[in-house]
């Protein structure tokens, strides 16, 4: 089970036994090579982790054009430094200060729109319980543990 | 330099209002959007975070978000605006932008 303990200057140290920690890991580095276009052009993963900010489609392209490479160096740079935080086969202990705690949340935060968009989720499925008989009971299961490692985290950043 | 000489001062040409230039000063709105996989909780700290707004005011305005479907976050010029949905999609926020009415 993670454990969250607050540490000084606002961040957090989360320890994750070896299984979890693969788990995470490997969702990383699968959602890593989605970004650099190991999938379809048209990705509803990708769709969902750009989305456009305008709805007229040549302020969009333009707005793309200055954007679109930062936005993805910085969730790929978040997604390598959870895999790097994690080894293989180990418990995981890492202690993340402020700065890091914020790029975690958002990664987390990209795993679980990553995994939640494949599954086709809605409203009503996130709250039900999961189905263990259902064929994605397994996935499901993984991105609530991810929404309950986000947050651990979010609550021990603010003392709840 | 001479004087008395007459020199015609540049006017400032006042037209009436137009549509175009009240829709240039109109500010942009950063609008955040409901999604069925963002939690609660992450959806107000990341207000919390990038806004420093105050926790009471986060939760207000993603409580907006989750039973209105949508809230404007922040508003400002163009450039501020897009930074800001910026942010929001760097924290997996569906942020879009839009000219205030």
């Amino acid at each position: 089970m993670p454990e969250f303990r607050p540490i000084s200057g606002g961040g957090v140290r989360l320890l994750l036994d070896a299984d979890e920690a693969r788990v995470l890991r490997g969702l990383a580095e699968e959602l890593r090579s989605v970004l650099q276009g190991a999938g379809p052009a048209d990705d509803p993963v990708v769709e969902r982790l750009f989305p456009a900010a305008y709805e007229d489609p040549f302020e969009e392209e333009a707005y793309r054009d200055m954007v679109a490479g930062d936005l993805e160096q910085e969730k790929i740079a978040g997604l390598d430094a959870v895999a790097a935080a994690l080894g293989d086969d180990r418990d995981a202990d890492v202690a993340l200060g402020s700065d890091d705690v914020t790029s975690w949340l958002a990664t987390l935060t990209d795993l679980r729109l990553a995994l939640g968009t494949r599954l086709g989720v809605d409203e009503e499925r996130m709250g039900a319980e999961v189905d263990p008989s259902s064929a994605d009971a397994a996935a499901m299961t993984v991105l609530h543990w991810l929404g309950w490692v986000q947050e651990g985290i979010i609550h021990a950043l603010q003392g709840t | 330099m001479a004087s008395g000489q007459q020199t015609i001062a540049p006017e400032r040409v006042i037209t009436p209002d137009s549509d175009e230039e009240t829709k240039r000063d109109r500010p942009w709105l950063v609008i955040v959007h409901n999604d069925p996989i963002n939690l609660m909780s992450y959806v107000t700290w990341v207000f919390q975070k990038l806004f420093n707004y105050p926790r009471e005011k986060a939760r207000k305005l993603m409580l907006q978000v989750h039973n209105e479907g949508r809230a404007v976050v922040s508003s400002g010029p163009r450039e501020k605006a897009e930074a800001d949905c910026y942010r929001l999609h760097a924290h997996g926020l569906w942020a879009t932008l839009t000219k205030s009415d």
